[in-house]
């Protein structure tokens, strides 16, 4: 901008240029947002909505299916109706074949909500000024994202290998686990719904649990303290909760629903 | 963006403000508590449309305190909270529309060979 007027005179550059100064270089500031803040939160929308179409097409292929009419207790897996989720996610990790109906899944979305909450803690210590705090909150944000990311790869690992007993198809075949073709759960489509949700949430994660890493490493160089405020983390924190705001649904519409 | 409330007390030069943290520990037990009665909902009460509509009314909740506090939304100006929730509202009617067209897809296959 500056270069191009060079060639008139100061004065003319400088009521040219005068009204330029503002956050955005507009003069104002939109939704007095910052405009990385702003755009974390129209990305996050965007994301919203890859979300919210993975959820819609598991609630739209789950009413194609036959419900389970019975009582729970009699319920058994087969491909003609849709698995009730406390009989497939019961297993608990060292505790062997024990039935822990959704005790882990329960233990994840604690870890989550509790990596939230040291997030906003970090947010917190950088509206402070405050770099030693920032360094410890992310770092226990990375660890209960870290820890999540682990549950979540035994939780995909329990599922593909399958249950002790293996579910018997009707010519015989005895069918343990999980893969994209079959599953001893129920209809295909499960299997693959399962794999495609949770997995694409936890790519989320991991994304974050590096953007995280990346911040902590700028916290310590003094990156923010000389650029004079700690606004990264909290668009980066935006995302974080975004991702444990999208476990809150997957929660529901997997696991409990 | 309006901020947490501080303690209205100047600061010397490097030092450091008390942390103001009550409010996030709060919003963590409102979290964990819903989380607690969606666990009771699932072991004592037969899968319904009911309980299904207390999970979802539930999950809103939860939502709402995440976005609401840890995202700050709720401290953020008028007009970026409807440019968010308005877009949001569109995904209701995707929802409801698509569920339904589940369940006649389904009625339509399991009925075809009666």
């Amino acid at each position: 901008m500056a270069h191009s007027t060079t060639l008139q005179s100061s004065a003319a550059a400088a009521t040219h240029d005068a009204p330029r100064t503002g956050n955005w270089d507009g003069g104002n500031e939109p939704f007095k947002a910052s405009y990385g803040k702003l755009m974390m939160w129209f990305f996050l929308l965007s994301d919203a909505f890859t979300f919210a179409a993975f959820l819609t097409t598991y609630g739209m292929i789950r009413h194609k299916h036959e419900v389970f009419t019975g009582e729970a207790k009699d319920f058994f897996f087969s491909t003609r109706w849709w698995p009730i989720p406390d009989h497939v996610f019961n297993a608990f990790p060292g505790m062997g074949e024990a039935n822990v109906p959704l005790g882990f899944v329960a233990l994840m979305t604690m870890i989550l909500i509790l990596s939230s909450v040291t997030m906003v803690l970090a947010v917190e210590a950088g509206h402070r000024m405050d770099k030693k705090d920032v360094q410890k909150w992310l770092l226990w944000t990375i660890l209960f994202g870290s820890t999540f990311l682990l549950s979540q790869a035994w939780e995909w690992t329990h599922f593909i290998h399958g249950h002790a007993e293996p579910t018997i198809m009707a010519d015989g075949t005895k069918l343990y686990g999980a893969n994209l073709h079959m599953n001893q759960y129920g209809p295909v489509l499960f299997a693959d719904l399962f794999f495609f949700i949770t997995g694409f949430h936890g790519t989320h994660v991991f994304s974050g649990v590096c953007l995280l890493v990346w911040c902590f490493i700028a916290t310590t160089n003094g990156t923010f303290e000389k650029r004079g405020h700690y606004e990264m983390i909290e668009k980066i924190g935006l995302y974080w909760h975004f991702v444990d705001l999208v476990w809150v649904f997957v929660f529901t519409f997997f696991y409990l629903v | 963006m309006a901020s947490h409330a501080t303690t209205e007390h100047t600061l010397a030069p490097g030092e450091i403000a008390k942390p103001n943290t009550g409010w996030i520990w709060k919003t963590f037990f409102v979290l964990v508590g819903i989380t607690a009665i969606e666990f009771v909902f699932v072991f004592l009460m037969h899968p319904s449309t009911l309980r299904n509509s207390i999970f979802i009314v539930l999950t809103i909740f939860k939502a709402f305190f995440i976005v609401a506090e840890f995202m700050h939304l709720k401290h953020e100006t008028k007009g970026l909270i409807w440019t968010i929730l308005i877009p949001l509202a569109l995904l209701v009617w995707l929802l409801v529309a698509l569920i339904t067209e589940g369940s006649f897809i389904g009625e339509v296959l399991q009925n075809m060979f009666k």
